[in-house]
């Protein structure tokens, strides 16, 4: 059984093992961690449910984690042979140096190489398997995930840290997967969904829900917030986006964002979730992403909705951000939407 | 924003405010109050027992309670007319409720020869080094969160005459079972981790056990908590004890 793995052969960047996350372990420190883009992750997986025709049920494709690959430069060898479905930020991947389709199911054979470059946009890649990947032998999810989070993984509960050396075991049953005859490309192994009409070509508007601390500011203080532009900090990681202003007009006075009245409300820490837009005193945004802490003690002006947190975690330092306030109605449909889409359904 | 207050005669009012496509949170004022945390762990019990079905997951701190909803089955609307008819149901209810005045003992070995900042804390608290121990093993606290790091209990309130703010810049590594102070609060580190506050000592109880994929923090939000001195023989002895 343990020969039915990929190893790790090069690596230059950073992989980690990721599913959607530990959704009910929050309330003992844990972080609930997760794939940072849900869209390219549960693309991948959907592809392979479609070219295994299952109907998705027991277990969910959906929740079977996949290798997270972050700005490419890894390399592959599969020591059995199996179809995987890869997808995300564009590596130019190549099975034995010949260039494969992204967003598409691939074949593997054992002894295959499969090589991923530096993409030319976008940070994070997927690799999906039929059952998932594990990166131990007969590996127990830890509190319901397989998600490596970084600053956890010295507990020892989700396995080491990808390297050189490290294989990502998968079941048997996605060797069965494997064909003889190559993939024929057909529009039902195609990824269902339209990546270029997902993403952001390069200046992404953050659609978020308003706090109640944000609906206290006055008109110009709103106003102020909506209308800078910023620009993604090159310490953005996978727990926040760190975001500073893009430009400060000379012609405006620096006034702030948070008058010190609304802040000094704030000072007792309280749970946070995922894309809490946290203002700390120095009025430079704090997006909080997957692999945020628990608790934070920063004014939170509100969260932005998932579907554009995905489309965030794909952008890099440098590029250029602002935000826009939407109803929550109107975040919990698009998100029902696009799991709809991608038939994943919660806690089915 | 579907915004709303809930009030009663007996308890303090709170607000529900949809934070997420999948979250609602509930806030009480922002205060360090024993009896206001205590009905928020009490709510928060009945909501998990009364809702299981379409709560995930609730995550309690000083003056909140986070509630994360299946937002796929049901609306945020439907969630907050439950969670209101769980509270109401709660203010009648609120006085057959007892609670644990048990404490956890925590032994811990207060140390000024590895360098940490006992002697420091004293120094600012303008205390000897014996007094800066009994105080802060004298009082009793109680676990207000979870978070930070697995199993990081944050326990409030110490002693006023040991009130300091977090270092200036935090310490790359603290040891595990590190027990230190900030602010109002005293916490024990449960892992190897940065860490901004002031070790004042060290236990070699851990603040953990994990078996079988569960996990269970040795300090639980709701529960009270104590300290007692030990030498360096006994920490040692325990050490190796309980390894």
């Amino acid at each position: 059984m343990s020969h039915h793995c990929l190893e790790i052969i090069s690596s230059n960047g950073h992989a980690s093992i990721q599913d959607l996350g530990r959704l009910n372990a929050q309330h003992l420190g844990f972080s609930a961690g997760g794939a940072a883009d849900e869209f390219a992750f549960l693309n991948a997986n959907s592809l392979i449910a479609t070219e295994q025709n299952l109907d998705d049920k027991t277990p969910p494709q959906s929740h079977c984690a996949a290798i997270e690959i972050t700005l490419g430069q890894i390399a592959f060898k599969a020591h059995a042979a199996c179809t995987i479905a890869i997808t995300g930020a564009d590596c130019q991947a190549k099975i034995n140096d010949l260039l494969i389709d992204n967003w598409q199911c691939h074949n593997l054979k054992a002894g295959d190489v499969l090589d991923f470059s530096l993409p030319k946009t976008g940070l994070h890649s997927y690799i999906a398997v039929l059952g998932g990947f594990t990166c131990q032998v007969s590996q127990q999810p830890w509190l319901g995930s397989f998600s490596q989070t970084k600053n956890e993984l010295a507990l020892g509960f989700t396995g080491a840290a990808l390297t050189v050396g490290s294989k990502l075991y998968f079941p048997l049953a996605a060797q069965a997967l494997f064909k003889s005859t190559p993939l024929v490309i057909t529009p039902s192994n195609k990824a269902p969904t339209q990546p270029r009409l997902f993403y952001a070509s390069h200046k992404l508007t953050l659609r978020f829900i308003a706090s109640k601390l944000f609906l206290q500011m006055s008109l110009a203080q709103q106003q102020a917030f909506l209308t800078t532009e910023y620009v993604i900090s090159p310490d953005s990681n996978r727990m926040g986006y760190r975001l500073k202003v893009k430009q400060q007009a000379s012609s405006t006075a620096k006034q702030k964002i948070l008058s010190e009245p609304l802040r000094k409300q704030c000072l007792l820490s309280m749970p946070v979730v995922y894309g809490m837009i946290q203002l700390p005193a120095n009025e430079q945004p704090i997006v909080l992403m997957k692999e945020r802490q628990t608790m934070g003690g920063y004014p939170v002006l509100g969260t932005v909705m998932q579907t554009d947190l995905f489309r965030l975690s794909q952008m890099r330092p440098g590029q250029q951000v602002s935000f826009t306030v939407i109803s929550h109605q109107q975040a919990q449909q698009q998100l029902r939407a696009f799991y709809q889409k991608l038939h994943y359904w919660a806690g089915s | 924003m579907s915004d709303s207050k809930y009030q009663s005669k007996n308890t303090a009012a709170f607000t529900i405010e949809v934070v997420a496509e999948n979250a609602l949170l509930l806030s009480w004022p922002a205060q360090i109050s024993l009896s206001q945390h205590n009905e928020i762990m009490s709510l928060q019990t009945r909501l998990k027992q009364q809702l299981s079905e379409i709560i995930i997951e609730t995550v309690a701190s000083y003056h909140c309670l986070m509630l994360y909803f299946s937002h796929q089955s049901v609306t945020s609307k439907q969630v907050i007319e439950d969670i209101r008819r769980v509270a109401n149901h709660q203010y009648h209810q609120l006085n057959c409720q007892t609670h644990s005045v048990e404490s956890i003992k925590i032994p811990v070995y207060y140390d000024t020869e590895q360098q940490w900042d006992l002697a420091e804390v004293a120094r600012r608290c303008q205390l000897s080094i014996d007094q800066v121990i009994k105080q802060h093993s004298d009082n009793i606290y109680h676990g207000f969160a979870l978070g930070f790091t697995p199993g990081f209990c944050y326990l409030a309130s110490l002693p006023t005459s040991l009130h300091l703010p977090r270092k200036s810049a935090p310490r790359i590594k603290v040891p595990k079972g590190a027990v230190a102070i900030a602010e109002q609060q005293s916490a024990i580190y449960p892992s190897e981790s940065p860490g901004g506050w002031h070790i004042i000592g060290q236990t070699p109880l851990p603040m953990y056990e994990s078996r079988n994929g569960q996990f269970k923090a040795t300090i639980n939000v709701g529960q009270n908590v104590q300290f007692y001195a030990i030498s360096k023989a006994e920490f040692i002895t325990l050490q190796q004890g309980l390894a």
